[in-house]
């Protein structure tokens, strides 16, 4: 069987099977928070303006927030109960978000739901507008709000949408667990985009470190028009959109482009699932699967409401098993720090993991050896060693026009290879935001 | 709880600069054993003195610089080992010693410390020794246990001989050149050991292939093309050492895999030009410093297309 594969990347963790093993033969278990607080802007895009107040009751799948602005999200409440609280929290965002807390009363009240039907009969133009009242976005990480995906403007021709079931990231075994369980409402999520977008040609891509999850896949794609299942070879950034395109389809996505610019849709397995479950049943983004792992007593798959808080969710895996001396959303290559255990889960966060005080250390920086393993490691191809050296001589333009910088996705790669420790990525996402910044004010 | 935070990725490598330099060390293991085997004890000396004092001048030079001490990541140890199996093994003591003192002082620590040095720091120091006292850096012994048949061939002089390169030999036995039954310095006679620390390397990935293999490509292709022999071209002299252990140094050759082919290339070709026109009967020194200034060019012209640099789909 043909393996894609793209030029780059790197197999972080390979001695311990990437650290999926803590969680992979783990089933999904539901677990209830007593608190959700959902913050407001899970998605990329203005955050969305709640419209109930402290001690209002509010059933699960009810609208809090509406939508605003061009590429908005509403938010919906994920327990049934009363609104506690409506006020602003640090998340794992740079600002504090606005967040609407609610308390559970624990009988599971839904409001009444409007489905679509089945995937292959359902009005296709009712569907976006559909996935937009779910409030769904990019469940991958990105949390790019998925009806702009799915509507790309007059003149773009995309001819194809992936499913990115890949999960090259380390600890997470979240899509896996979901492909391997639930692989119908994958497959049915797919179909639901391909006949809202017209698209003939739809590719579930998995990685060959999960055979189970693509016999399962395989299996429930069987039939389907237009359904194919592709494998992908086992390496980091596999999952990432420029990569799968390149190594699926041979497209590169153009220098400050869209996917959508090489003809391109990519979605989460998730987000597919969530849009199956939107079309038809009518239900909204309220939970989602999200792996717990590292220093917790008992790492665990966990389908959690949006807005449950961490400390909950640790919990719910029998709690730390050490001290945390860091935790994260994510996986340990892009996992995005929280400030503390009281944030909560939102719409993209895939994974939780603990880490002691150990793991956390930060090393230090030593002095770079010219070996080269960076820019062997790029999977688009920078030069991370000059990077860093223009980096530090403050040459931001150098970086921007010559070394291309604004092209980095930030992966991870070249810090994690880097024999002499040196901090590159936190360099690089430096760079790009003081850049962006920029050309912002320009 | 006291959280940290930070940007991704938060768990890196298990390999950083030590163990990069421990695996050069095991890699050099069955050369340094060879040598010891061939030439005694009196081998064994020389890369002890020349070790011991590359390590001790970085010490001191950081000690007096108020920096780090940083002989912890082995490179010392590495650039003092090459020295010494760059050294003929009769030759006096002081002269490894003060052959690591310059590599690591003068090339190494002047200009930065590690990785900021633009010259392999063990390549220099042989240049430097051989230009100042060439007829001891040229007094090769002959292997304690070298065989009665290449006895013949570099006459009944046992306390120094040529190497096959200067007496132009061309009636060795090849398996006295694979095994190391040929005058020449500690560590470039015996190739079998050279090609298993290569073959190390190769595995655990320490270096690529593109480096050695242009190299040695190159001079074979080209002595024969200069009309010599190729087998012989490679295997007698410094070629396959300097190919393996030598032009592979991370700083002082290019980043980019074809700017590594080119750099080798490069190595291979001055090699042949030396030893075919120059003055020296051997070339492999002058070659890999003369591409060592050559890195940073190479390194500029070797730039990749950066993902995305392509018009936009319809």
């Amino acid at each position: 069987m043909r393996k894609y594969s793209f030029r780059g990347g790197i197999h972080p963790l390979r001695d311990t099977h990437e650290g999926k093993e803590l969680t992979r033969n783990k089933p999904i278990r539901e677990v209830v928070a007593q608190v959700v607080r959902i913050p407001m802007d899970m998605h990329i895009g203005a955050p969305s303006e709640p419209i109930v107040k402290k001690g209002d009751r509010v059933l699960i799948g009810q609208k809090i927030a509406e939508a605003v602005g061009g590429i908005g999200v509403p938010v919906h409440a994920s327990v049934s109960g009363t609104v506690t609280e409506v006020a602003a929290y640090q998340m794992m965002h740079k600002k504090p978000s606005m967040c609407i807390t609610i308390e559970n009363d624990g009988l599971e009240e839904w409001v009444q739901l409007a489905p679509l039907g089945d995937v292959e009969t359902a009005a296709a133009d009712k569907i976006i507008p559909a996935v937009k009242e779910a409030g769904i976005c990019g469940m991958g990480g990105a949390c790019f709000p998925t009806h702009i995906k799915m509507s790309p403007p007059a003149g773009k021709v995309v001819d194809t949408v992936l499913l990115n079931g890949a999960e090259c990231e380390t600890f997470l075994t979240a899509d896996f667990r979901l492909m391997l369980e639930q692989p119908e409402r994958v497959v049915n999520g797919l179909r639901a985009v391909m006949r809202a977008m017209g698209v003939k040609r739809g590719i579930i891509c998995i990685e060959d470190n999960k055979p189970e999850a693509i016999q399962a896949i395989t299996k429930a794609a069987a039939g389907r028009e237009g359904v194919e299942v592709g494998t992908l070879k086992t390496k980091y950034p596999q999952g990432g959109e420029k990569q799968l395109i390149y190594s699926v389809l041979g497209r590169e996505v153009p220098a400050g482009g869209l996917p959508m610019d090489a003809g391109v849709v990519v979605l989460n397995v998730g987000t597919a699932a969530a849009i199956a479950d939107a079309v038809i049943e009518g239900k909204p983004l309220i939970s989602r699967v999200t792996t717990i792992s590292g220093a917790v007593a008992a790492p665990d798959n966990l389908l959690l409401r949006i807005g449950t808080l961490l400390k909950d969710a640790a919990e719910a895996c029998g709690g730390y098993a050490k001290e945390p001396g860091k935790i994260f959303v994510g996986g340990s290559m892009t996992g995005v720090c929280a400030p503390n255990d009281e944030a909560s889960i939102s719409k993209a966060n895939n994974g939780l993991v603990v880490f002691d005080e150990k793991d956390a250390q930060l090393p230090d920086e030593s002095s770079c050896i010219r070996c080269g393993r960076c820019i062997d490691a790029c999977p688009v191809w920078l030069n991370p060693y000059q990077m860093k050296r223009d980096y530090q001589l403050g040459k931001l333009d150098e970086m921007e026009k010559k070394l291309h910088v604004m092209e980095c996705v930030l992966c991870g790669s070249c810090s994690y290879v880097c024999p002499a420790r040196q901090y590159l990525t936190p360099a690089f996402k430096d760079a790009k935001d003081i850049i962006t910044a920029r050309r912002m004010k320009q | 709880m006291n959280l940290r935070v930070s940007t991704g990725p938060h768990l890196l490598t298990r390999e950083n600069t030590q163990t990069l330099m421990l695996d050069v060390l095991i890699a050099l293991a069955p050369t340094t054993a060879a040598g010891i085997y061939l030439f005694g004890l009196r081998a064994a000396w020389v890369l002890c003195v020349a070790v011991i004092a590359a390590v001790l001048s970085e010490y001191i030079w950081l000690k007096l610089m108020k920096k780090t001490i940083v002989i912890g990541d082995l490179s010392a140890v590495v650039t003092g080992l090459i020295v010494g199996l760059n050294m003929p093994a009769g030759v006096s003591l002081w002269i490894p010693a003060l052959g690591s003192a310059i590599a690591i002082i003068l090339v190494k620590q002047l200009f930065g410390g590690i990785g900021h040095n633009f010259m392999n720091p063990a390549m220099f120091a042989r240049a430097f020794l051989l230009a100042s006292w060439p007829a001891r850096m040229t007094s090769f012994l002959l292997p304690e246990r070298l065989l009665g048949t290449s006895q013949a061939a570099f006459g009944v002089d046992m306390i120094s001989g040529a190497t096959p390169l200067v007496t132009k030999a061309r009636n060795i036995p090849l398996s006295d050149l694979l095994l190391g039954n040929i005058p020449g310095t500690i560590g470039e006679v015996c190739k079998v050991a050279i090609l298993i620390g290569l073959v190390y390397m190769l595995v655990v990935k320490v270096v690529s292939w593109h480096v050695p293999v242009f190299f040695v490509g190159t001079v074979a292709l080209m002595s024969w093309l200069v009309g010599s022999d190729p087998l012989v071209a490679i295997l007698s002299g410094g070629v396959l050492f300097g190919a393996v252990f030598m032009a592979t140094d991370y700083v002082t050759n290019p980043m980019q895999k074809i700017g590594q082919c080119i750099f080798g290339l490069g190595c291979g070709a001055m090699v042949v030009i030396i030893r075919s026109w120059g003055n020296y009967p051997e070339g492999v020194t002058y070659a890999i410093l003369f591409m060592n200034c050559l890195t940073p060019l190479i390194d500029r012209f070797s730039s990749k297309r950066v993902y995305g640099m392509v018009k936009k789909h319809a």
